[in-house]
């Protein structure tokens, strides 16, 4: 049913378009397959009943993302993950192998120690690298000939995430 | 069986006990740390179980001890009183709301005082004390159950491949580039502290709030200038002090003891903070000038140039003459300042002052005054005059000496040659007779004093781990965790493996790896794998190799040459493709000493034809890495022996056209091969069986001019089937060499 209605909503999908993307297995489903196919990216339990501080959850989360999207600078392979535990703020992350690990040290230091300074509270970063992007799918759009060749065979990189 | 206890509680406080109801006995038991408690029923007055004798109780072995204490100083309990209680307790139990899992009794549990029936003879009861535990008691019960794990790096490293370090270096580079990041927040965070200010955490955390370093109260005051020494800044106060001399306003004696404290602990120069603001910073780097004293200095400057800082004439002294009353307290500051930074001559002198103003000085100048005393004279006799005479003094003023007294003087001993020895044993009777616990690094002072130098006995080790063993260490001095080091250096001194292993089960017993820094560490595994190198079996020593690598210590060269050298004694060159790949990784292949001790290890002895091809392998690595490197690495004397080598191990595996290559770079380097690596090519040669490479060889051999062409050229007419041609061509090229041989002579 949801797929029915797909041409018409435009949130959180990518389509196929001139040229060839790569795109990560979170990016390749759309929000409807949250909960089925897909996690959550920020995990808390503010949204349960009588919870409070949903919105301030909401307006940290914010910042922290574009706050090590602006530090962590092409090194994200993927959105990162946050979770909270008890008091703790636990950022998941995946970066790429571009820079010397001595910088990746430095920036996570710099990074854990800033945010637990400004949220009063432990913040964790727990990451691991990855040498090349997570492709779960090739989006490439289709050719005046493309009808007559064979489906894309399944050699397409099946590296689902860790989320 | 009855037993009296003395000193019992009168039997008029046990109701008053008893009325305490379940909750309140609960907490208790809850906040002495949990650990403490008897298994508490909880139920009506928390009665315990107790069982009459003989009986055993289903639970675990720790709680029947508790319950027969119970029941020895309670008497003779009646069976039918106990099974009352104990069903009373029983029917509550299981079900019951409170959350109290089943807490087993420690070996020492405060017994806690129950129910006493009226039908229970009146014996005394005594109440242990209250055992109290420290709030992380449980925290590090359970880390003593976990040991240290040799498969992983360090913890501070995170677990991910690409970002764990391969060599000492590298781990270095990592720590710091962590530590300057949390450098960098926190300058961050005192650039812009408002934004840090917004106190939402329930309590709250004064470690994650900014540190307020500016001082608050403006103008001229002997209340900012407290308030600028409790900040720590060395120039504001000094200048602060100034303005107040300046403006005639009297500075209480107390305050400007305090500001003598300061700058004599610092040095007169600010204390180091990386995540200052930039402007402050500049302001410290002009005052960088360490000034490099002659006098004093008849001891080696072992610590570094950075320790001789005191400058003439800078605000300590100068503020110390200002003063227009001194007590003891200003002269015994200046002087342990100038002890720390380097101004014995002074500080002697300033000694001499305080003497003669007749104060009383305290145990640190004199612990600091006895540290400077082994500098102050050249002579072993006169420094241990000079320091007999502090002693006395100290004596005279009735000042009581602490254990690192004894160290300071333990420390002089050392450069006092043979009267040293002696008058170390007397200091260490002198301590126990003053009921002083000698130290760790007292005993790392004697060891100086006797061992270090090869050639000791090995009886004064044995004796301090004797006494070490027997009791608990607990740090008391800077110096304690260099004990290790030098006891680990005694014992390779001495070749003793048993030594060996007793210093290490030291330090393996209650987690005091903690106790060294990285440093230190580094330096202590390196001498121990010394050690097992030289003395013990290779198993044992691949075993520890195992275990010590890479999670307490990187490798460098000397360590692996000695692991080769132990390969090379036990013979068991099968290790070496494992010893290779740990020095690929370690990045030691670069250095031809190490490439010509392996390769000289795999060409010593025929092998099996398996060990020959992994040892191809290693080979065709090294061949690859030189090609690579375009030989620029290596100097002339070794590649001569390392390609040599390379082609016989190629030749032994049977890959010619390798072994044949090495010729050629050889050849090409202008070095000459050794007889043997022609034998072991022609060898291969003849295995594949090809005349005309045969015939080149000796060409080649005939190019060197070496004295053997005729014998390899009579080898290849008898074992390889010439043809003519052939054997023409190498007539000829004999007969040439034979003529150059002839003509040489």
């Amino acid at each position: 049913m949801a797929a029915l209605l797909c041409r018409q909503n435009w949130a959180a999908r990518v389509r196929v378009s001139k040229g060839k993307k790569l795109v990560t297995y979170e990016a390749a489903h759309p929000p409807h397959y949250i909960a089925h196919r897909k996690g959550w990216l920020s995990q808390h339990t503010s949204n349960l009943d009588s919870e409070e501080g949903a919105a301030e959850r909401l307006v940290e989360d914010v910042f922290i993302r574009r706050f090590l999207h602006g530090t962590f600078v092409g090194l994200l392979a993927q959105e990162p993950v946050l979770k909270r535990r008890a008091n703790v703020l636990i950022i998941c992350l995946v970066l790429f192998q571009n820079i010397a690990p001595a910088k990746i040290y430095f920036l996570a230091a710099y990074t854990e120690t800033l945010f637990s300074h400004f949220y009063k509270c432990p913040v964790k970063l727990e990451f691991q690298t990855v040498s090349s992007m997570l492709v779960y799918k090739y989006l490439c759009a289709p050719g005046p000939h493309d009808w007559m060749k064979k489906p894309l065979p399944s050699s397409a990189s099946w590296n689902f995430p860790r989320l | 069986m009855a037993s009296r206890r003395t000193g019992a509680p009168a039997a008029a406080s046990l109701p008053a006990r008893q009325t305490r109801g379940c909750a309140t006995r609960c907490r208790s038991v809850r906040e002495e740390g949990g650990g403490a408690g008897t298994y508490q029923v909880p139920g009506r007055g928390g009665k315990e179980w107790y069982f009459p004798e003989g009986r055993v109780p289903p639970f675990p072995a720790c709680a029947v001890r508790d319950v027969k204490m119970a029941v020895r100083w309670l008497g003779t309990v009646s069976w039918r009183q106990s099974g009352q209680l104990r069903g009373r307790g029983r029917l509550q139990a299981p079900g019951s709301g409170r959350a109290q899992p089943g807490r087993l009794c420690s070996e020492s549990a405060s017994l806690q005082k129950t129910v006493s029936d009226p039908g229970v003879p009146n014996e005394e009861v005594v109440i242990p004390r209250r055992k109290t535990w420290d709030k992380i008691a449980v925290l590090q019960a359970l880390a003593s159950t976990v040991k240290r794990d040799p498969t992983s790096v360090h913890y501070m490293i995170h677990d991910d491949p690409f970002l764990i370090p391969k060599s000492s270096t590298e781990f270095h580079i990592f720590a710091l580039s962590k530590q300057s990041g949390e450098n960098a927040a926190k300058y961050i965070i005192h650039e812009f502290p408002r934004y840090f200010e917004r106190d939402i955490a329930e309590p709250h955390i004064p470690c994650l709030m900014p540190e307020n370093l500016i001082p608050q109260i403006e103008g001229v005051s002997e209340a900012a200038l407290k308030e600028r020494i409790q900040l720590r800044k060395v120039k504001a106060s000094v200048d602060m002090y100034d303005q107040l001399l300046q403006a005639g306003s009297a500075v209480s004696l107390k305050t400007t003891n305090s500001l003598l404290d300061l700058l004599c602990f610092y040095g007169d120069r600010e204390p180091v903070r990386d995540y200052l603001p930039d402007k402050e910073m500049t302001e410290e780097f002009k005052e960088i000038a360490p000034i490099k004293q002659k006098e004093g200095r008849y001891l080696r400057n072992t610590k570094g140039i950075g320790i001789y800082n005191w400058r003439e004439n800078n605000n300590a002294e100068r503020i110390f003459n200002l003063m227009p009353e001194r007590n003891a307290h200003s002269y015994c500051t200046m002087i342990r300042g100038m002890v720390k930074h380097g101004a014995y001559m002074k500080a002697f002198i300033m000694y001499r002052d305080l003497l003669n103003e007749r104060h009383r000085a305290d145990v640190g100048t004199f612990n600091a005054l006895l540290l400077a005393a082994p500098r102050m004279k050249e002579n072993s006799v006169e420094r241990w005059e000079l320091t007999k005479d502090l002693l006395t003094c100290m004596a005279q003023q009735n000042v009581q000496p602490n254990v690192l007294t004894f160290n300071n003087i333990l420390k002089g001993l050392k450069y006092c040659g043979a009267l040293g020895k002696t008058a170390s044993l007397q200091v260490l009777n002198e301590m126990k007779a003053v009921n002083i616990e000698p130290s760790l690094a007292s005993f790392k002072h004697i060891l100086d004093t006797f061992d270090v130098l090869p050639g000791g006995t090995g009886k004064i080790i044995v004796d301090i781990l004797n006494n070490i063993e027997r009791e608990n260490v607990v740090l008391q001095d800077p110096d304690d965790p260099l004990f290790f080091v030098t006891a680990m250096q005694v014992c390779m001194n001495l070749k003793d493996l048993e030594l060996g292993y007793r210093v290490h089960r030291l330090l393996e017993t209650r987690g005091r790896w903690r106790l060294l820094s990285m440093n230190l560490q580094y330096a202590y595994c390196a001498r121990f794998f010394t050690l097992l190198c030289m003395m013990e079996q290779i198993d044992e020593v691949m075993k520890w190799y195992k275990e010590m690598v890479p999670s307490l210590l990187y490798p460098n060269y000397k360590i692996m040459h000695d692991l080769l050298q132990a390969v090379d004694a036990a013979n068991s060159l099968e290790m070496l493709p494992q010893v290779w790949e740990d020095l690929k990784q370690f990045n030691h292949v670069c250095r031809p000493e190490i490439l010509k001790q392996v390769l000289t290890l795999m060409t010593r002895e025929q092998h099996p034809q398996e060990t020959q091809m992994i040892f191809a392998n290693c080979a065709a690595e090294i061949k690859s890495m030189l090609e690579d490197s375009e030989n620029t690495l290596f100097s002339h004397k070794w590649i001569a022996s390392i390609l040599g080598d390379m082609a016989i191990i190629f030749s032994r595996a049977g890959r010619t056209q390798d072994a044949w290559n090495m010729l050629e770079m050889l050849q090409k380097q202008n070095c000459v091969p050794s007889v043997l690596v022609l034998d072991e090519v022609l060898n291969s040669i003849k295995r594949s069986n090809l005349p005309d490479q045969a015939l080149k060889l000796v060409k080649l051999a005939a190019e060197f001019s070496l004295p053997t062409t005729p014998k390899l050229a009579s080898r290849v007419l008898e074992e390889f089937g010439l043809s003519e041609e052939q054997k023409k061509i190498l007539k000829n090229i004999s007969d040439d060499s034979d003529s150059d041989s002839d003509s040489d002579k």
